[in-house]
């Protein structure tokens, strides 16, 4: 099945390991759980030697074993959990991750957008079956969160403070009562939640202030922030993770030199210092420089060498594919990476060489290119 | 076979099963069981302790009451000792401190040095301590090595390590006793992954405190000694630190033995209290029975190190040992409740207040040493039940101390916290939440998307549980310079004790006694922090007295800072006079540097002896000086003084007399260069004409020269505009240049349309001119208003904001005379406007002199008919003034045959008022009249 999807649901991709922890699972579950939440922490977080499992879970999600700790332990509380952090943190697939493993269904998704309406989240109509046969529980399409409650497993609600206002706030009631009243119909109108009906919501940090939050809402959902990774070793592994993971999906046979991810990985720490001490928004960078965006850059450049290039990831490749994701702004963008390779990289490539220098070469003329 | 025989064996077949091998983990394993076998077969008993640890606190209570030792040695630096006797009238934590400020033997830039061994009350070497000094006959002898050694042992870098933000200890290199923790960042980044603990302190708490805080002697002791020899074992082996260890190692041995055989003391009755590291020493010199070696102890050096308790806190602890925020606090509150739960009564200085009441003692069980070792390695930590009423009032407290802090929390939020504390327990296979369990469930749930308030939930965890502890030096154990402050300010009724700002209000009229405190609270002022001491109301300067003043005392927060004022003198006067002194002898002090001085010493000390000395110093200063950059200021301050000396002495003082001398000297010398130098500012020149001609008539009554003035006025050729004027104004300052001439050269500027942009510059530079020329102010006002007048606009509007700017910046206190004169030529009111006419000739418009004189102006009025009525005085002023004008008849009032009925008519040049005044009061003016001529009536 993983081979007809472009890209399979968690629970459809690790359907195997989930099937094994669950046969092995021996801890108290809460509610209608398919894992205990040691188990749903081990699903994520990898196993380690000292868990004495017989076979190895790979580490899934890359980050303060806190968070999901936290996390897991909210969903298992009367609260919705709400994963908030800048874009590309990994919040999406942490909420995709807990879902598969809480409940074996992550697809039940709403979609948070300025065109989001109160029906995305209950209920809407079949038409053309209420004028057939008028207003009934057949003719009635449930919203994902409402199915979610049906069947007592994590509803997901994507970049909640993207929808207005008073669309979040129809989740007030689903989070308190824990039922959805239908008040068109007469009887049967009223659907409550199984056990084990949660919520994860993410919100990115930089819409704040677009639809915030009523503290109504604030108040029945547990924050969880999930900040940027600025840790070398993991960010490593996760883009490591991640672009293997990109190649099969791919089927490239590429090798990926370890001393360009090194270069991948510290010119975004660079450029991550170049944003934090600048004085006004003009001085850095767009780009939240998060590590999907290095995982973003690298494909980008994988792609390129694999099908324009000579099936070699070459650091002018690499180079190109940074400049050509970051400078998203003229002049300013171009300005900083230009103040960048010079300032930094040109005197690296002369202390350090090896791979730096293609860096520079190729960077200054997809610079030169753009400008 | 020894008593790990079985251990050992085990761990062998361990290593070989996990290794492969019996190679080096075999080695590394029984290596630390023998190190556990060693340390515990020494004569000499060894206690081993880690810092912040409440386990170590409570055995050593055990330890001391079961033993009773004679003789206690303990890892602190052995100079501190003396100070240890002062911690009695200490609130703790406080902070031993050795600090020297005179380097000798070390590079002059490592200094000042400081070194301070902070001391908590949950701590092990504080029950060593308290027992020691309270029971007679006991002795505590500090073992490691001096303070000048950590320094002469320290690598060869900058010692001061960047201060920490809560650093109530400042920059100096902090010494602990019982530092254990992995000597390297993979091996602790290990343990916190494999433990599932986010922080040191949290894995140490899991690991180690809470399967030993019920522990017995013996588990403790070899628990200890092997945690010990796990974290020597595994360490880089090039690290520098291990070589100092094992120096320090090496000298606690050395100084132990030669205690002992000086004393003779019986080693089965001495205690050797030291970190666990250094329990599983493997130093040659490790034990009473080791063979003698070479080590020998260095001499200090002669750095005079001075010592002394300043106060310390919780976070400033964690923040210069690198731990985790909270967990000195949470130690504590672990540590209270240790003591309270085993009944275990804790030793405290007697005369400090420590409100526990020590519960009944234990009976004391002799123990026979066991393998304790293996059960440790073996089980599973116990863990204490879980306590939930405690779980509860923390739920109950952290929502109501959040919701003091701004955060929208409820009782919902409470059971929330509750609920998530004991999941997140469960999923961390812990039976009970601990303080770090709950903290993450708070922040879980309360916490949203931004902190409302100061403080967030992660901080208000820590204030509740237990919070920072700031610790405060009793006042005897002060330096005499804070005792002696704290005794002169007793008067305003300040208590010591307070940290919060205490408010002092002092009327120095109403009760002139209290002229000593404020004149104290002056001088802290200058020498403490901002904050330390802060006036609200009243002023100290020069020529000022206030009757009343305000002050914001903090004393007991800076406390530290009053402390290490002690370390510079017995007195503040002392203090201020010793470092106003080191401030006009250091190479960078300016003249203006050294009258600032003296200014100061004057305000704040008094007595002409010690200004005069830094009066003397700055006229050498002066002389020497090769830049007038400090010109202004050097003028500003000596006119200060010279007016403060006039008014208070009958003479003036003679360095201030050398002063102008030199000064007149040695800016007529520098004018000619500084009107060409590009460096130098118009402002700087002023200030330099302003010196030489405010000062000239006392220059040259004292012997100077004019010629030198006006000699170096003519060998000053400026090139910039603003100098140009400053130039004319000398000139005419110097009457050189007449009132006439300056006029004519400013008209011909503006009529020059190649000149007219730059000529704010030249207006700039008369304004500055107003220092040195203050009769040029009529002139700079006629100049500005021709200014006003003719500049075109677009020279004039860009330029009258810079104009406002500099005057504001550079000249604010030329701007009153400015205005004040304006305030005299222009007229008040919008009427008089349309008939104003300048003062000065303007080129179309008769001259001033002769406008006056023409009578146009005065044409008619009482005055004029007064005047014309008795023209005798005024011909005979005219006759001596030389005037040879002649009379003009009258054109209104004076044309009437009738003076006083003309005042009664409304028609053009009446006065209604005073015709209506007189009317009023006829009698008066028909007096008047009757004097004049003789009876006529009204």
């Amino acid at each position: 099945m993983t081979d007809e999807m472009l890209r399979a649901p968690a629970e459809v991709k690790y359907a195997e390991e989930l099937d094994w922890l669950e046969s092995i699972d021996d801890g108290p579950k809460p509610f209608s759980w398919r894992l205990s939440p040691r188990m749903v922490r081990l699903f994520v977080l990898g196993s380690e030697r000292s868990d004495g499992l017989d076979r190895e879970i790979a580490q899934k999600w890359f980050g303060d074993r806190s968070f999901v700790e936290r996390a897991i332990v909210t969903l298992a509380s009367d609260r919705g959990l709400l994963l908030i952090g800048d874009p590309g943190t990994g919040k999406s697939w942490l909420a995709e991750l807990l879902a598969a493993a809480i409940s074996r269904n992550s697809t039940l998704v709403v979609q948070g957008t300025a065109g989001t309406t109160e029906d995305h989240i209950k209920y809407s109509w079949n038409v053309s079956m209420v004028i057939a046969k008028g207003q009934s529980r057949e003719s009635m399409i449930p919203s994902p969160i409402m199915t979610a409650m049906e069947q007592g497993v994590i509803g997901r609600f994507e970049e909640l403070t993207r929808s207005t206002s008073d669309v979040q706030d129809a989740l007030i009631s689903i989070l308190s009562e824990k039922y959805v009243s239908i008040p068109e119909l007469d009887d049967d109108n009223i659907v409550f939640a199984q056990p084990g009906f949660s919520i994860i919501a993410t919100a990115n940090s930089r819409d704040r202030g677009v639809n915030d939050l009523s503290s109504a809402l604030k108040r029945r959902f547990n924050f969880v922030r999930i900040p940027v990774v600025t840790n070398k070793k993991s960010e490593a592994e996760i883009v490591r993770f991640r672009t293997t993971e990109l190649l099969r999906r791919h089927n490239i046979d590429l090798e990926l030199p370890p001393t360009l991810l090194d270069i991948l990985l510290q010119s975004f720490a660079d450029l991550r210092a170049a944003a934090a001490s600048a004085q006004s928004d003009d001085g850095k960078l767009e780009s939240a420089l998060s590590t999907a965006e290095q995982i973003g850059v690298l494909e980008d450049a994988i792609l390129h060498s694999n099908f324009f290039g000579d099936r070699t990831l070459k650091a002018e490749t690499l180079a190109g594919s940074l400049v050509g994701s970051l400078a998203r702004r003229s002049p300013e963008d171009l300005a900083i990476l230009n103040k960048y390779w010079h300032g930094v990289i040109e005197p690296r490539s002369k202390k350090d060489g090896g791979d730096w220098q293609g860096f520079l070469e190729g960077g200054r003329q997809a610079i030169a290119t753009l400008s | 076979m020894s008593l790990f025989g079985a251990l050992r064996e085990q761990l062998n077949d361990a290593a070989e099963t996990f290794a492969g091998s019996p190679g080096a983990l075999s080695e590394i394993l029984t290596g630390m069981v023998d190190d556990v076998d060693r340390a515990l077969g020494e004569r000499l008993e060894i206690f081993p302790v880690c810092h912040h640890s409440p386990a170590s606190a409570l055995a050593m209570a055990r330890r001391l009451r079961d033993k009773r030792p004679q003789v206690i040695y303990l890892e602190l630096c052995e100079d501190l000792r003396p100070l240890l006797d002062e911690l009695r009238t200490c609130k703790l934590p406080v902070a031993l401190q050795a600090f020297a400020a005179e380097l000798d033997g070390f590079p002059e830039s490592w200094g000042p040095l400081s070194v301070v061994a902070p001391i908590t009350e949950a701590s092990a070497e504080y029950q060593a301590i308290a027992y020691a000094l309270d029971t007679p006959g006991v002795e505590l002898v500090l073992v490691d090595r001096s303070s000048d050694h950590v320094f002469q042992w320290h690598p060869q870098e900058e010692p001061g390590k960047p201060a920490e933000e809560a650093g109530l200890h400042g920059d100096a290199v902090g010494v602990e006793i019982g530092d254990l923790r992995p000597r390297f960042a993979e091996l602790e980044e290990h343990l916190l992954h494999h433990g599932k603990v986010r922080h040191w302190s949290e894995w140490w708490d899991q690991y180690v405190e809470q399967p030993l805080s019920g522990a017995d002697y013996d588990t403790y002791r070899q628990v200890m000694v092997l945690i010990g020899s796990l974290f020597r074992r595994l360490r880089p082996y090039d690290a520098d630190k291990l070589d100092r260890d094992e120096d320090r190692e090496r000298y606690m041995w050395t100084r132990m033995r030669e205690h002992l055989a000086a004393t003779g003391a019986d080693p089965a009755r001495c205690l050797y209290v030291c970190g666990a590291f250094h329990a599983a020493s493997r130093v040659e010199e490790f034990g009473l029975d080791a063979a003698p070696t070479d080590f020998d102890i260095s001499p200090r050096t002669a750095t005079n190190w001075l010592y002394g308790l300043i106060p310390s806190s919780h976070s400033a602890i964690e923040s210069q040992f690198g731990l985790a925020p909270g967990s000195v606090s949470i130690a504590a509150a672990t540590y209270d409740k240790a003591v309270t739960r085993s009944g275990v009564k804790p030793y405290a200085l007697k005369g400090q207040q420590k409100g526990k009441r020590p519960a009944k003692l234990p009976p004391v069980v002799p123990l026979v040493a066991a393998d304790q070792l293996t059960g440790f390695l073996s089980k599973p930590p116990e863990r204490d039940p879980l306590d939930e009423a405690e779980l509860v009032g923390w739920c109950v407290d952290i929502v109501r101390l959040a919701r003091r802090n701004g955060y929208l929390s409820s009782t919902a939020d409470a059971i929330a916290v509750y609920e998530t504390s004991i999941l997140l327990a469960g999923i961390r296979g812990r039976a009970r939440p601990t303080p770090y369990d709950f903290q993450d469930a708070a922040v879980t749930c309360i916490e949203k998307d931004s902190v409302p308030g100061r403080r967030d939930v992660r901080r208000l965890c820590e204030i509740l549980l237990g919070g920072d502890r700031i610790g405060e030096v009793g006042y005897q154990s002060m330096p005499p310079l804070a005792q002696d402050v704290f005794e002169r300010l007793e008067p305003l009724g300040y208590d010591m004790k307070k940290r919060a700002v205490h408010r002092v209000l002092l009327d120095l009229n109403a009760s002139p006694e209290l002229r000593p405190c404020s004149q104290l609270l002056w001088v802290l002022r200058r020498l403490m922090p901002d904050h330390a001491v802060r006036p609200i109301m009243g002023s100290r300067r020069l020529g000022e007295r206030s009757v009343q003043e305000s002050w914001d005392v903090a004393l007991g927060h800076h406390q530290r800072a009053l402390i290490e004022l002690g370390y510079e003198g017995v007195t503040v006067e002392q203090v201020l006079e010793q470092r106003l002194r080191r401030s006009v002898w250091e190479p960078k002090a300016t003249a203006a540097d050294a009258l600032q001085a003296v200014e100061e010493a004057i305000l704040f000390l008094g007595g002409r002896r010690f200004a005069d000395e830094l009066g003397a110093r700055a006229v050498d200063l002066l002389a020497a000086e090769r830049s007038v950059d400090d010109a202004p200021d050097v003028l500003r301050r000596i006119r200060r003084l010279l007016a403060h000396y006039r008014t208070t002495e009958p003479a003036l003082p003679e360095w201030c007399e050398r002063f102008v001398t030199t000064g007149y000297a040695q800016y007529c010398t520098l004018l000619p260069t500084a009107f060409v130098a590009e460096d130098v500012g118009v402002r700087q020149v002023a200030a330099m004409l302003g010196f030489l001609s405010s000062m000239e008539s006392l220059a040259l009554s004292l012997g100077c020269d004019r010629a030198q003035l006006e000699l170096a006025v003519r060998q000053s050729h400026p090139e910039t505009p603003g100098k140009i004027a400053l130039l004319w104004a000398a000139q005419f300052q110097l009457g050189v240049l007449k009132i006439g001439e300056l006029r004519e050269r400013c008209a011909e500027l503006l009529d020059n349309p190649l000149v007219v942009p730059s000529f704010p510059q030249y207006l700039s530079g008369f304004v500055q001119a107003l220092e040195a020329a203050p009769a040029l102010t009529p002139f700079v006002v006629e100049v500005i208003s021709g200014a006003f007048a003719r500049l075109p606009d677009g020279v004039l509007l860009p330029w009258l904001p810079t104009l406002i700017k500099t005057l504001r910046s550079e000249a604010p206190e030329l701007v009153p005379v400015l205005i004040r004169e304006a305030g005299r030529t222009f007229p008040a009111t919008l009427a008089g406007v349309d008939t104003w006419a300048p003062p000065w000739p303007t080129p179309s418009g008769p001259g001033p002199g002769g406008g006056v004189a023409g009578g146009e102006l005065v044409s008619g009025g009482p005055v004029a008919e007064l005047l014309a009525a008795h023209p005798a005085p005024t011909d005979a002023v005219a006759a001596l003034l030389g005037c040879e004008a002649a009379w003009k008849p009258l054109t209104h009032a004076g044309a009437l045959p009738d003076g006083a009925s003309a005042y009664g008519g409304s028609g053009d040049g009446g006065y209604p008022e005073v015709a209506a005044l007189l009317e009023r009061h006829p009698a008066t003016a028909g007096a008047v009249a009757g004097l004049l001529t003789g009876g006529a009536a009204v």
